[in-house]
């Protein structure tokens, strides 16, 4: 093209203003208002002051949530940092919180729907407005609900808490769907459906304000536990300032472990063993405490004496010796007896458990283990010692169900495993969801969205689930809701583009660690960047084509009016107060311990629908358990009446009725129960014990262990886009012990290549005195194929150099790491569908 | 003198159209509509006097299929998903300062309070970020439009306060990033439409850089 010169300046000009006098409508002016210059625009300053607006809300960086004050300047969010008002968090948030800006303020982030013009997987869109992207989605849901098939609307979670959950299970409980995914099964939902055979909720809050002695059994507590914020602090000030102390398992030198009195190296998988062990010294030498086996169910007989329970409990471990122990798990049984009896003495004390200890085959039972440590020693709901979380109780508008299906909300039963796969699974098995889906027998759904979730990379086996989500005869239409391209929306059909959390409206309701509950609140720090949307306002797009009336008019509108109608945060002020406070507990509140011992007064016995169950001792109402008759409930029994949990009012013990031990997603009885008759009912022990893991049993000399774990300043998938987390985090090498690495004839920061039977990678080698011999440990947050230039290193999807921006140039590091998932199957745990992630065995040689 | 004055408002309602022009291009996807109308002789023929090749796909292909494969060719190169060429002058411009050449960093702000500091606002329906370069354009067609006005009405100084704006603004902004941005796209395009655009707006912003120079000085004669 030649150089402009003032002749062809003028006739493009008169060109240009022919075709756009041709065009008016041709785009919408993006400016509006006229010019106005003081003095003719002489004094022409486009330099004015600044103005910082602090503005209360909450994090969503991980599951912690902390509420957070953000700082916004010029219309950007320019800081974030803890809400100084949180009883949780006392002002404090993590390296994630503090990064949460480059959530929003990201080059690769998603703006606009989109809709996919190539083949999946090809990377080829087309923008797309917001009417066309939901009159198709819509197009696709209507059939659904046209042949009374609605559960064929798949919408699967990462994350989904509060009102965020609330909306969502709303709208699609309006359009008849209950086919909801979730990912507990592959982050702790062993733990919990554990927690609910035993102790009925779960979520266990350790209370470190009050405790005299803290058991740490897998779990980075001090780095990465799913209420970071709130116990960290609380630990360290446990330790460092009342100088309680602290002794780790672990199979890794974690930063917790590295901070405690002493790391006790443990071999994968003996957790529960050790546990057991410790159960085995506090009963044989008699130093347990009676208090809590009144409330304890450890026998088949439910009106056993204390004596008769303590005797039981007695022989239920009495295989367990510490040298037992010590043969399997590496540790010494005289630390084992040591620990015992300091455990026992103190006064009171925590043990806390977390995916090291639970993720693997029978993990549940581990748990089992770890909670009746806490019981013989009097631990549980007790100040010091194991409480179950206290969380805000919000109340929410309810729209009406199934609405086009005649009141009908329905699922397809792929969300539990294949038939017969586990016993319990109380939060799903959703790593096995694609499984189900290619394997067709259950149904699949027609349209499967899915947002805050990524499940191509966090599940295990991540080729095969590549390959079930490009293939369209599987999944004929998906749909990813997302702030940035990653593995799993590179296969959808439409990307809608979300809001980030510091552009959206939520109430929320994160356990607090001093057993008051608080009430908080996020609030948009600015308006949604681009046409991002949040999921709640996607629904209301939704519902209005497909002609379902929701009790909310948008997200906004659907927090304001939990707001206005929450006991307690309503008198404060409701949705104003919380827009201008942002956070709000009862100061006359006290913290909730022992709720267990509450009896039950004898008027709520004789309610309506109430009868008493002789096999379990449970009074429950039969009427709310809607069952057919009093006489047919009576005849079923609670235990085998589906749902009767739902309608538990108290447990008899010793001739009174107590509050006991209340009942979740289970039948479980209202004793803290160690021997459970539903485990037994599917053939599984009732009382825990330690069952060896068969892939551990039947491994080769030269197999290792693979763990995988997580960092401080990353999410398992939804961080690495983030700039300054991953410029803190990128790589992360095989850690592997000097005796380990020598067999192999390895020496640090060799390249090595990592073999399972599903598929292989390759990192390097960090040799380190810090992990136990015969196990390979790999974080799981990097290798990401797709997740912004930050989180893939990669300039691009397809090949070129379009990235290559001033700011790109400051990216100094090269390594991005590798995803260990790929090695690992998918496989769940026979008692609740726990991913089993710790128990795949590898094979590692020089790359 | 009063020739000169028209001259300058000419100069003036010139640089008004190729900026609405520009900003029109990079906006959105174009339109078969629009298409059609830059196939038309007097855009096609201004554009070939300059040697340059519109594309023959504009003149011979469907215009509706046309439309459609550059709706996806805007997608990929100014959109995403993943990496792309942003179409914001923060993200592109190398200040020596990782906050202001960060997405939406401090470099926007500068753009927005510029713009916002003439009394303009930014639209309520506008969704796209304050420093995208097709508000850059539409910034400058404004302010030209509103010197031509200036001009028109014999208001020399408003009229030299503004072309002094336009060269503040095309100086501390304009040119400080678009022409690398559009070597990007010459290089990315896959259709001849947006590498020819860039190349426009590449040979506009050069001749820009000359003219305003020229001018700025010659209004002060008449200021």
């Amino acid at each position: 093209m030649t150089a402009l010169n003032r002749r062809g300046f003028m006739k493009l000009a008169s060109a240009s203003g022919a075709v756009l006098a041709a065009g008016a409508a041709d785009i919408r002016p993006a400016l509006a208002g006229t010019i106005k210059l003081s003095q003719s625009g002489r004094s022409f300053s486009p330099t004015t002051g600044k103005e910082r607006q602090a503005i209360p809300t909450a994090c969503w960086q991980c599951v912690t949530r902390d509420s957070m004050i953000g700082y916004v300047e010029d219309g950007r969010v320019v800081k974030l940092d803890g809400h100084p008002e949180s009883i949780r968090t006392r002002g404090v948030i993590c390296a994630k919180g503090q990064a949460g800006i480059n959530t929003v303020y990201f080059p690769d982030r998603i703006l606009y729907p989109l809709r996919r013009v190539g083949a999946r997987g090809e990377h080829k869109w087309k923008r797309i407005s917001w009417d066309e992207a939901l009159d198709e989605i819509a197009g696709r849901m209507k059939p659904l609900l046209d042949a009374g098939t609605p559960e064929k609307l798949m919408y699967h979670y990462g994350r989904n808490k509060a009102s965020q959950s609330k909306v969502n299970g709303d709208f699609l409980g309006a359009f008849g769907t209950k086919t909801i995914g979730n990912h507990t099964s592959i982050c702790e939902g062993g733990k919990w459906t554990a927690q609910e055979l035993m102790w009925g909720g779960h979520y266990d809050n350790w209370d470190f304000d009050n405790t005299d002695f803290v058991l740490v059994f897998g779990s980075n507590t001090l780095n990465t536990h799913t209420n970071h914020i709130p116990v960290a602090q609380r630990l360290i000030d446990a330790h460092v300032g009342r100088g309680v102390p602290m002794y780790v398992f672990d199979v890794r030198l974690t930063d917790t472990a590295a901070h405690a009195d002493e790391w006790i190296p443990i071999n994968v998988g003996k957790d529960g063993l050790v546990a057991l062990a410790m159960c085995n010294v506090i009963m044989s030498e008699g130093r347990y405490k009676r208090d809590l086996f009144k409330f304890m169910k450890v026998t088949a007989d439910r009106n056993a004496s204390v004596d008769e329970k303590i005797a039981a409990v007695k022989a239920g471990v009495a295989a367990f010796t510490p040298e037992m122990a010590e043969k399997d798990s590496m540790v010494p049984a005289d630390k084992i007896r040591e620990l015992a009896r300091a455990f026992a003495r103190a006064k009171s004390g925590v043990v806390v458990s977390y995916r090291g200890t639970i993720a693997h085959q029978d993990g549940a039972d581990q748990e089992r283990a770890m909670m009746l440590l806490a019981a013989i020693t009097n631990n549980v709901n007790s100040p010091g010692g194991r409480c179950q979380g206290v969380g805000a109780g919000w109340k929410s508008p309810k729209s009406k169900a199934g609405q086009k299906t005649g009141g009908k909300v329905k699922a397809l039963n792929i969300n539990d495993g294949f038939p017969g796969q586990v016993a319990y699974p109380t939060h799903h098995v959703n790593h096995q969801v694609l499984k189900m889906i290619k394997d067709g027998r259950a149904g699949r759904p027609e349209v499967y969205i899915w947002s805050c979730y990524n499940p191509v990379y966090v599940n295990g086996e991540v080729e095969e689930n590549k390959a079930i989500m490009k293939d369209e005869s599987l999944m004929p239409f998906t749909v990813s809701i997302n702030i940035v391209y990653d593995e799993s929306s590179a296969l959808a059909d439409i990307i809608l583009p979300d809001v980030t959390y510091l552009e959206r409206w939520d109430w929320e309701d994160m356990v607090s660690p001093t057993q008051v509950a608080e009430y908080y609140f996020r609030q948009p720090l600015i308006k949604p960047l681009g046409e991002s949307r949040d999921t709640g306002d996607i629904w209301v797009g939704l519902a209005q084509r497909l002609g379902i009336k929701l009790a909310w008019s948008s997200k906004e509108d659907f927090v304001r009016q939990s707001c206005n109608m929450t006991p307690g945060v309503k008198e404060a002020g409701g949705f104003e107060y919380m827009k201008k406070r942002g956070i709000w507990h009862d100061k006359n509140a006290k913290p909730d311990y022992m709720g267990f011992m509450s009896k039950i007064p004898a008027s709520a016995l004789k309610k309506d629908g109430v009868i008493f169950d002789q096999a379990t001792g449970v009074y429950w109402n039969w009427k709310k358990a809607k069952a057919q008759s009093a006489d047919e409930a009576m005849k079923v029994g609670y235990q085998n009446t589906p749902g009767a949990y739902k309608a538990y009012v108290g447990q008899e013990i010793d001739g009174e009725v107590y509050r006991g031990f209340k009942p979740d997603k289970v039948n479980k009885s209202g004793f803290l129960e160690f021997y459970s008759e539903l485990l037994k009912a599917k053939g599984i022990p009732a009382f825990p014990t330690f069952t060896p893991i068969a892939e551990h049993t039947a491994m080769a000399p030269d197999e290792l262990h693979l763990t995988t774990y997580k960092v401080a300043v990353h999410t398992h998938s939804r961080t690495s886009h983030c700039k300054w987390l991953s410029e803190i985090y990128h790589d992360n090498p095989g850690w592997m012990n000097p005796k380990t690495a020598a067999e192999r004839g390895l020496v640090d920061g060799d390249r090595i290549r990592v073999r399972s039977k599903h598929g292989e990678i390759t990192t390097h080698v960090k040799v380190t005195e810090g992990i136990i011999p015969g196990i390979i440990a790999i974080s799981y947050h990097v290798g990401r194929e797709f997740s912004g230039r930050y989180g893939s290193g990669k300039a691009d999807p397809i090949p070129g150099t379009m990235a290559d921006d001033p700011d790109f140039k400051n990216k100094w590091w090269d390594r991005h790491g590798v995803h260990p998932n790929v090695l690992i199957a998918n496989a769940p745990d026979r008692m609740t569908g726990q991913q089993r992630w710790m128990d795949e065995v590898v094979r590692v040689e020089k790359a | 003198m009063a020739i000169a004055r028209k001259d300058m408002a000419e100069t003036a309602a010139a640089r008004s159209a190729i900026y609405g022009f520009l900003a029109t291009v990079f906006r959105a996807e174009p339109s078969a509509a629009f298409l059609a109308r830059l196939a038309g002789d007097e855009f096609a023929g201004a554009f070939a006097s300059l040697e340059g090749s519109l594309s023959d796909q504009l003149i011979a292909t469907d215009r509706d299929r046309l439309a459609e494969d550059l709706a996806v060719e805007y997608t990929r190169l100014f959109i995403g998903p993943g990496p792309h060429i942003s179409p914001h002058e923060s993200v592109n411009i190398d200040m020596g300062n990782a906050l202001e050449a960060s997405f939406w960093g401090t470099q926007t702000v500068k753009v927005k309070k510029f713009i916002e500091a003439t009394g303009l606002e930014y639209a309520e329906a506008f969704t796209d970020m304050p420093d995208h370069i097709s508000v850059e354009f539409e910034f400058m067609q404004t302010l030209a439009a509103k010197e031509q006005e200036a001009w028109a009405e014999g208001n020399a100084e408003y009229a030299t306060n503004l072309l002094a704006i336009e060269r503040r603004f095309f100086d501390e902004h304009l040119d400080r990033w678009v022409p690398r941005f559009c070597d990007k796209v010459i290089a990315e395009a896959d259709l001849d439409f947006y590498r020819a655009m860039a190349e426009l707006t590449k040979q506009v912003l050069a001749f820009e850089r000359q003219n305003l120079a020229t001018e700025t000085a010659e209004s002060q004669t008449h200021a």
